[in-house]
């Protein structure tokens, strides 16, 4: 095998807002960029390769914008990398990126991902640039009411996972919402979107940028800072639609849990893994992608929600940084969970630090509940010993 | 030769015809590409470890618009999928790089691209600087032309070398059942056409192209599974330059493709057959003198990009051309390149091989 | 009215708003005021200013210079034919101008007249707009004209003193792409049938599964669905999930109050349609479990314009919507999970 061991070693992102009116796109994607370099201590030529990762390129109008942002991401002379896999995207952009370190091809592989929503408008492009569009909501709604009918979830679980991820959010300095003062009565009564999505059960729509630096192993070893691990990773796929396809259940979900805990040597999630970033962009899917990524068993993982098991103090906590539900640049949101996977097991998320964290996973998914990416990071090669 | 289990080769190749106007989508043009060449390997889907596959939602104006190609894989049960917003030649590169993992053993690449549905002359404005190129209107035929009229006044070529081009392509097209113009031409006719941007006419412009195309790469021993002879893959590399032309020393050399040719090993034996993708006639010009090649190097018999252009899958096409040339046509060492973005901004290179 | 879809005009155009940042506002605020300015970094003077430097990627920092309004035609090109896109309605060169203090070129268009008056070394001088109709964004300048006095520009290479605060942090960029697409042959044969007043789907030889709203293949098993496979499903059935939008507004939305888009499992065709409307019933109204029934238009008015290779199971102008048969409704959880 040639796959080398590959090291996390710089984490950078922007302050995410709903609309960044203080710079350009390339000032976005640049504001991450530079921080991962700083966390990293290299500087732009250090940098072999350059992945740039986004959600479609109607959000912000500007075809195939990698060409573009070459320059900015110093990237002029290197390869340039441009990944899109629907919402999974910025977890794709960091497993590619990831792989042309653990290949041998690069050495030092920087991955960006971003969205500046303020651009254009989201609905707009997921209509199709038509009337009565649906939107990300519209499309999930019905899984999630499905959802809630099988497993016989009281209604307050969406509730709560909506707060709890606000008050992480608000103790994450990057997060665009830190609404510190939620409460369940508040999403109760926030308007009603998607039936049964309320407001406050939603993503926000926001700007914003994630960079991740990786290296091999010599330079996770002489990193100046505790380096982060990439001990698996996986992007799993199923069709959108056919007749009796379960949207609630992925088998897309368990394939690619099961091949990232088969790599690493999970084999009972809930105790080993100390853990999880999940892409949330409307409260249910944390309990639904416990399920669906077998930490939770079936019909069981809004008690993981309700239990507090979920929450920042608890035996399994989920979105430590605020999660999507807190900051939504669309592009950059799965990166973002990767980035916070690896900060924990790092020890360097501050405010929103998960104590011992030594393994943790990271998940995106995306289109029709179709696509998903993930991975396993850990403070050491073997944090399972 | 006995391969090592890093060696990849591509081990079959298979395009749809290429049309002016399809009446298929593009995810129905997926499924013929990739139905034909799971057929000529011998291959049953389940064996392919990666599917990856490179589009454009601009192509069709809208979002998300290469998750629908994906029905045309049978994704069940789930299967490890990526997709670039690239032509189907860096789909390439990624199944290379998820092939190199060591997990996997088969992965297919993709592109795809309805181009009829969109105006070239319109489509392109906003791939440029958002602020300083898109608000003039700036045209990717203009930006060509102006890259032409550089090379012009450099010296390096004439308009009757621009025209020799285009002669020589579409002549080699002929025996090409894939092309799309092809046919006897001479200079002195096509340079009695008017200008669509001066310097370039009309038939230094690409066609406008509805196709796609799917690879099949291998890795280690397993190559022999699916084909007597593998085009061994032994160096590929790609790289980009400064966005705009304006800021670039020298338009009328390609440093990005320079870069990648010395990446993937091109000067390290001679080139029998290079597949250029050159989009317009002059910058096959460039590509060539930029890759090192020489006069022994025979350049796109299939008649290139200039005979058949489908944008996302002209690139992928150069790479299954070249291949084949190992495969079928006994060659010994080809080249393939593809190119994206204002005046040859990114440029992929990639050197195959044939057992000796 | 057309009874059959061929071909479909589609205009995908949205008002973008571009926040500049420092670098470009300082630019498009002197812009604005009919000054040209570039940023000296690495050496060089680049005009217009680049944010980052493209040899080194360092921060191109904030060295401005005052460049032009005059230049010289290092390259160029003419365009015979404008598009809508372009800025000016008649033939015009495009070029590269490298403004009198500036090391780079700017690419810029060139009002000459006429093709034969483009040349390599010509000098030219900008022609901005009047100043109330400046924006601050590079058409501010109309195009580039021969210049009258090829002397070189009074102040160039100078340095400029940008204001503590830029006037100007936004452009708008409105895009504007026409998309010509076809009916492909499964669509023309959904929407024939919809004429015809049937719902028709395409059922999968291998693994047996119908789709409605046909897609000409079956993403489970990859392979291609033809006529062949064309089967005629019910146009009743029982509602198996269902979604409430909240209409936000956006440019070229059509909605301003909650609507309903239904999954509807086909009687005896285990085959679900989607996206489907409920009539007689308002949003809150619409349960799981409900029978209803299709709602044609009349023959003659039916219309499928509207169906285009993205519509899978739109029922176009000829599918009014869905109304309740009157049945009591069937136990919700028996069809929850049939969305699809
Ligand atoms: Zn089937």
């Amino acid at each position: 095998m040639s796959h080398q061991p590959v090291a996390i070693v710089g984490i950078g992102q922007t302050h995410h807002k709903r609309k960044r009116a203080d710079v350009s796109i390339a000032g976005l994607v640049r504001e991450a960029a530079q921080r991962a370099l700083e966390d990293a201590n290299m500087d732009w030529g250090d940098i072999d390769a350059v992945v740039l990762g986004k959600a479609p390129d109607l959000f912000e109008g500007v075809m195939k914008p990698e060409m573009y942002l070459a320059d900015a991401l110093g990237a002029v002379n290197k390869p340039m990398f441009r990944v899109h896999t629907a919402g999974s995207v910025g977890g794709s952009t960091g497993i590619v990126g990831s792989h042309l370190v653990s290949s041998g091809r690069h050495k030092r592989v920087l991955s960006v991902a971003f969205e500046k929503q303020s651009e254009g408008n989201a609905q707009f492009a997921l209509g199709g640039g038509k009337g009565a569009s649906i939107g990300a909501g519209g499309a999930f709604a019905p899984f999630i009411r499905a959802y809630i009918r099988r497993s016989g979830a009281p209604e307050d679980i969406g509730w709560m996972v909506a707060v709890k991820d606000r008050l992480n959010g608000a103790k994450n300095p990057y997060a665009h919402l830190k609404l510190a003062d939620i409460t369940i009565d508040k999403v109760k009564e926030s308007p009603m979107m998607w039936d049964p999505l309320h407001f406050l059960e939603s993503c926000p729509s926001s700007d914003g940028a994630c960079a991740v630096v990786f290296t091999d192993e010599d330079g996770g070893k002489a990193a100046s800072k505790p380096p982060a691990w990439v001990l698996a990773t996986a992007m799993k796929s199923e069709p959108g639609w056919y007749s009796g396809r379960d949207a609630v259940n992925p088998q897309a979900a368990h394939a690619c849990a099961q091949e990232i805990y088969k790599t690493v040597g999970i084999t009972n999630p809930r105790e080993q893994i100390d853990c999880a970033e999940l892409y949330v962009p409307f409260s249910w899917y944390e309990p639904m992608w416990l399920e669906a990524h077998e930490i939770a068993a079936p019909g069981e993982g809004w008690k993981m929600t309700q239990s507090g098991a979920t929450a920042l103090d608890g035996d399994f906590p989920v979105n430590m940084s605020g999660g999507v539900l807190s900051s939504n640049p669309i592009g950059a949101s799965g990166l973002l969970r990767f980035a916070e996977a690896a900060l924990q097991v790092r020890g360097l998320a501050e405010d929103h630090q998960v104590g011992g964290a030594n393994l943790a996973i990271a998940q995106a998914y995306g289109a029709n509940a179709q696509f998903f990416a993930m991975w396993a990071v850990g403070s050491s090669l073997n944090p399972l010993g | 030769m006995a391969p090592t289990e890093n060696d990849i080769a591509i081990v079959g190749f298979a395009q749809t015809s290429p049309d002016r106007r399809t009446q298929l989508t593009e995810a129905d043009l997926v499924l013929h590409a990739t139905r034909a060449v799971i057929a000529d390997t011998g291959l049953d889907k389940s064996e392919i470890g990666f599917t990856v596959s490179g589009s454009c939602d601009y192509l069709s104006g809208q979002a998300f618009s290469f998750v629908q190609n994906t029905d045309a894989y049978g994704m069940v049960p789930a299967i490890n999928e990526s997709h670039v917003e690239m032509d189907g030649a860096w789909a390439l590169y990624e199944a290379y790089v998820r092939l190199l993992q060591g997990d996997i053993d088969v992965a297919m690449a993709v592109g795809v691209g309805k181009n009829s549905n969109s105006d070239p002359s319109t489509l392109y404005t906003i791939e440029f600087d958002p602020y300083y190129l898109t608000p003039l209107g700036t045209d990717t035929w203009s930006l060509a032309a102006l890259q032409a009229r550089a090379l012009l006044d450099s010296g390096k070529a004439t308009e009757r070398d621009f025209a020799d081009v285009v002669v020589r392509n579409r002549a080699n097209a002929k025996s090409n059942p894939y092309a799309q113009i092809k046919g006897d031409y001479s200079a002195d006719e096509l340079l009695a056409a008017d200008y669509v941007r001066n310097p370039l006419r009309r038939h230094d412009l690409p066609p406008t192209t509805d196709q796609a195309a799917a690879i099949i790469l291998a890795r280690g021993k397993r190559a022999y599974d699916f084909c007597e002879r593998p085009a061994w893959i032994t160096g590929i590399d790609h790289r980009i330059e400064a966005h705009l032309p304006t800021v670039r020393k020298d338009i009328t050399t390609s440093v990005s493709t320079r870069l990648a040719a010395q990446g993937a090993g091109v000067g390290k034996g001679p080139i029998e057959v290079a597949e250029v993708h050159a989009p317009f006639s002059f910058q096959e010009l460039i590509v060539a003198e930029s890759l090192g090649l020489d006069a022994s190097t025979e350049i796109n018999p299939s008649g290139g990009a200039l005979a058949t252009h489908a944008v996302m899958v002209a690139g992928i096409i150069r790479m299954g051309e070249a291949a084949n040339q190992i495969i079928k046509n006994g060659k010994n060492r080809t080249l393939a390149h593809s190119t994206s973005g204002p005046c040859l901004q990114q440029n992929l290179v990639c050197v195959m091989e044939g057992d000796q | 009215m057309a009874d059959t879809v061929q071909e479909f005009v589609f205009n995908l155009t949205f008002p973008f708003t571009r926040t500049l940042g420092s670098t470009l506002s300082t630019f498009s605020s002197a812009l604005a005021q009919g000054q040209i300015i570039g940023v000296r970094t690495g050496g060089r003077v680049i005009a217009p200013p680049l944010e980052y430097d493209p040899d080194s990627a360092a921060d191109s920092g904030t060295d401005w210079v005052r460049v032009g309004p005059k230049g010289t035609v290092s390259t160029w090109t003419w365009v015979p034919e404008p598009t809508n896109l372009h800025p000016l309605d008649h033939a015009f060169g495009f070029a590269f101008i490298t403004l009198d203090g500036a090391d780079t070129p700017m690419l810029h268009v060139v009002d000459a007249g006429s093709e034969s008056a483009m040349a390599a070394g010509m000098r030219v001088e900008a022609s901005f707009k009047a100043p109330a109709d400046c924006v601050g964004r590079i058409d501010d300048i109309i195009a580039f004209v021969p210049a009258a006095d090829p002397s070189p520009s009074e102040g160039a290479g100078e340095p400029f003193a940008a204001p503590e605060e830029n006037d100007i942090t936004e452009m708008d960029a409105y895009c504007d792409l026409t998309y010509v697409d076809n009916a492909s042959p499964t669509t023309t044969m959904w929407a024939k049938a919809l004429m015809e007043g049937r719902i028709i789907g395409q059922k999968c030889p291998q693994c047996e599964r119908t789709i409605v709203g046909p897609r000409g293949m079956c993403s489970v098993c990859a392979i291609e669905l033809d006529e062949s496979h064309v089967i005629d499903v019910p146009d009743r059935g029982v509602v198996s999930n269902f979604t409430i939008v909240t209409p936000v507004q956006y440019h070229g939305q059509t909605e301003t109050e909650p609507f309903v888009r239904c999954s509807i499992l086909l009687d005896g065709a285990n085959a679900v349609i989607a996206q489907q409307e409920i009539l007689g019933i308002t949003a809150s109204e619409v349960r799981v479990g409900m029978h209803v029934e299709c709602v044609w238009a009349p023959a003659n008015e039916r219309s499928v314009q509207d169906i285009d290779n993205r519509s899978r199971g739109s029922g176009g102008d000829a599918i009014i919507g869905w109304r309740l048969t009157g049945e009591p409704d069937e136990p919700a959880e028996n069809y929850l999970n049939r969305m699809m």
